[in-house]
């Protein structure tokens, strides 16, 4: 099988003020589109540096996790900084969701990675992702 | 925040019969139930009435895709929307929420709010 990659939007978190938070996305399903809200509303703004040391990196997977898709979603986070924390958003990050029984479906990105925090939702709402994402940085060091 | 009215769904549990419609309806497979049988003797009856009482309901939230299908197909009302989302979590088993957290979720939208109701509270279709 031909290798995917995931290219990874790069934003940072306007509700985090005084941390350089980093927040990349893997978008692979619908629960992209809930993420794309978010930036349209100004919850998340593109971030156009380089990360630099400081930052706190978040590895958010919004979306269907497929066998295809796995090993490009591992790399994302390998490309990361150590310590960048996981964020599963949706019922397909967290287990698969409607195709847990599908045999090309991981039953969630925790198959692959450790996850930190399961946002759930089919798909959750923008607010309760920005919610997440700065509870994570603020619950302890990421 | 904006709010919606669908944005989890609780449980009654004295409105459950343990009838299991909802487990076999869920597309997602995500609802458990665990029930057993007792006899209630009534004076004067025949015989024993069977009853089935509720051991165990649970949701798991990781594996939901809010359809809401259980609450339509519920014959009992024993499920019902409510406007609050599920928090996140740290580990998926805090995302399998039992009888009492269920029951616990906010109170049911109220008649209007909900989109699976008529004006009158009644099922739509």
């Amino acid at each position: 099988m031909a290798e995917v990659d995931v290219p990874p939007r790069v934003f940072r978190l306007p509700s985090a003020p005084g941390t350089r938070v980093v927040v990349a996305s893997a978008g692979l399903a619908c629960c992209a589109m809930e993420v794309e809200s978010a930036v349209r509303r100004g919850l998340l703004v593109a971030h156009t540096g380089s990360i630099e040391p400081g930052d706190r990196c978040l590895l958010l997977v919004a979306g269907t996790v497929t066998e295809a898709l796995g090993p490009a979603v591992r790399r994302l986070l390998v490309d990361l900084p150590a310590g960048t924390r996981v964020v599963s958003f949706g019922a397909c990050a967290a287990s698969g969701g409607p195709y847990w029984d599908a045999p090309t479906v991981l039953s969630g990105v925790d198959q692959l990675v450790e996850v930190d925090r399961y946002v759930p939702g089919c798909p959750p709402r923008p607010d309760d992702l920005v919610a997440a994402l700065a509870d994570l940085v603020g619950s302890g060091a990421a | 925040m904006s709010e919606v009215s669908h944005a989890a769904i609780a449980l009654v549990p004295a409105s459950c019969t343990s009838c299991l419609i909802c487990v076999r309806e869920c597309p997602a497979w995500c609802i458990e139930l665990d029930s057993h049988v007792e006899q209630v003797s009534e004076p004067g009856a025949r015989r024993p009435r069977s009853v089935s009482v509720l051991d165990r309901f649970a949701i798991d939230y990781a594996l939901c895709m809010y359809c809401g299908i259980c609450v339509d197909v519920c014959p009992f009302d024993a499920l019902h929307w409510v406007g609050a989302p599920v928090e996140p979590a740290g580990t998926r088993g805090d995302l399998v929420l039992g009888t009492d957290e269920l029951a616990g979720l906010a109170a049911p939208t109220a008649p209007g709010e909900d989109w699976t109701r008529d004006e009158r509270g009644g099922a739509r279709g």
